[in-house]
């Protein structure tokens, strides 16, 4: 998932946690996902991703 | 024989020197385009001038200049101060020159001062005019239109490997003091000299090859004396920078004007540094955002929980004086229901009390011993009540119950 989709469906996920219509019973599967989309950004952010790093060594 | 009067070439050439002393002794400022310079080993500059109509394919004057060492020596630094630029081919310049002419040499220009501000004003020229072009074909803002991505982490550098421009935008990038990560690769072209405007695009082509493995592109050059920046004045250059897919930043290092390449990226910053900044700050701004969100979502499922806390409180608070209603309710129906057995009850042991009393009257008036007080009597014969007569025959004894006893008797006939 690239950085930009996580972080609009993060927002998707807080507004409709703010706008107060999900039911409980989905707010832990919310909350669940949300904190996957922001472990994925922050580790887009602050990890060495060794994919990129092995793509731009090459050279073509 | 006719004698005819001869000189020599010395002679000839001697007297068109003289001749131009005399009649040129004045020193003029002639506007020209370099079209060769060559420093000699002795601190001398040699020129190369040219005039040329406006297709500019067509010599219309031709003419050496010298520079003498003193004078170059004075001419060349201040130039470059002033212009950013050092003297070179294709510059237009304004110089000031006197015309001197040797008798092995010929003819020739001695340059004494330079205006600078002549060739930059031509330079300004030409910039607007390509500017112009670029907007007349309509490419000019076509990469300033492109969004530079949220994260823009693998960026493409053209440069030169040897700049220290380079190393210092690597340098900023790797020491950035929130840890992003960036993946930087280099693409190597000239950063000065004839060969910019080739070796650019032929690293752009090679970014735009492999576009998709890239966010940005960065365009750096380190220092050096002189910007020599007009290279980057490149219709060529400009076009390729503005039609290309990835947003670029360039960050050539200059104070003045700023190129064409500058006008035509989608952003442009002063320095190397500033450009590794520039990047550190999107993400930053990127970084942000994710926080925010984070908090958000904690406040959301913090306000949410809270509430349906205080809603299941309140239900719970409710409950017992929900009760004490539903008691109070049933109470209220269950003595109802009483009241009406009760009664229900005591209206029918009334009824059936009258019917009894009815009853006790009916057998009160039927009682033997009223009746027989009324003068009646009662007849037994042998234990047995006699209702008739024929059931009786002489010799048989009577017991006659009277109110006030019993009389005993025999029947004759």
């Amino acid at each position: 998932m690239k950085y930009e989709e996580a972080i609009k469906r993060l927002e998707e996920i807080v507004s409709e946690i703010e706008g107060g219509k999900l039911n409980m019973d989905k707010i832990g599967e919310s909350l669940k996902e949300a904190r996957e989309l922001i472990k994925l950004c922050k580790d887009k952010l602050y990890e060495t991703d060794e994919e990129i790093k092995k793509i731009l060594e090459t050279d073509d | 024989m006719r004698i005819v009067e001869t000189i020599t070439l010395q002679e000839l050439n001697g007297r068109v020197k003289s001749t131009l002393q005399f009649e040129m002794p004045d020193a003029y400022w002639v506007q020209a385009e370099i079209s060769g310079i060559s420093p000699s080993g002795q601190g001398h500059c040699y020129l190369e001038l040219v005039q040329k109509d406006t297709t500019g394919r067509t010599f219309l004057a031709k003419a050496k200049a010298n520079v003498w060492r003193n004078t170059w020596l004075k001419l060349k630094p201040y130039f470059e101060a002033e212009t950013g630029e050092s003297l070179k081919v294709g510059m237009k310049v304004l110089l000031q020159v006197t015309v001197t002419f040797h008798e092995v040499y010929g003819y020739s220009l001695v340059v004494w001062d330079i205006d600078p501000t002549y060739t930059m004003g031509d330079m300004a020229r030409r910039r607007k005019e390509i500017l112009d072009q670029l907007a007349k074909d309509g490419v000019i803002g076509l990469n300033r239109e492109l969004e530079i991505p949220m994260l823009p982490q693998r960026i493409a550098v053209i440069s030169s490997a040897t700049a220290a421009g380079y190393g210092d935008f690597c340098n900023q990038l790797a020491s950035n003091v929130y840890g992003f990560r960036f993946y930087v690769k280099l693409f190597q072209a000239a950063m000065q000299g004839d060969d910019v405007e080739r070796s650019v695009i032929a690293a752009l082509d090679a970014v735009a090859a492999r576009m998709d493995d890239f966010d940005v592109v960065i365009i750096i050059r380190g220092g050096g004396a002189v910007s020599e920046l007009s290279c980057f004045d490149s219709y060529n250059l400009a076009y390729n920078i503005a039609n290309f897919p990835l947003p670029v930043i360039t960050g050539i290092g200059h104070e003045r004007d700023d190129t064409v390449a500058d006008v035509v990226a989608h952003t442009k910053v002063k320095t190397p540094t500033a450009a590794a900044e520039f990047i550190i700050s999107k993400v930053f701004d990127t970084a942000q955002v994710l926080e925010g969100l984070a908090r958000r979502m904690g406040d959301a499922v913090t306000g949410r929980m809270n509430a349906e806390t205080v809603r299941l409180e309140r239900l719970a608070q409710k409950m017992p004086s929900l009760f004490a209603v539903l008691k109070v309710r049933n109470e209220q129906m269950l003595e109802n229901i009483w009241n009406r057995s009760v009664n229900g009850v005591r209206n029918l042991l009334t009824v059936k009390n009258h019917r009894l009393e009815l009853l006790e009257k009916s057998i009160a008036a039927a009682d033997p011993v009223l009746i027989l007080k009324r003068g009646f009597s009662l007849t037994r014969c042998n234990g047995h009540v006699v209702n008739r007569a024929s059931d009786l025959k002489p010799g048989d004894r009577l017991t006659t119950v009277l109110a006030d006893g019993t009389v005993e008797s025999e029947i004759v006939g």
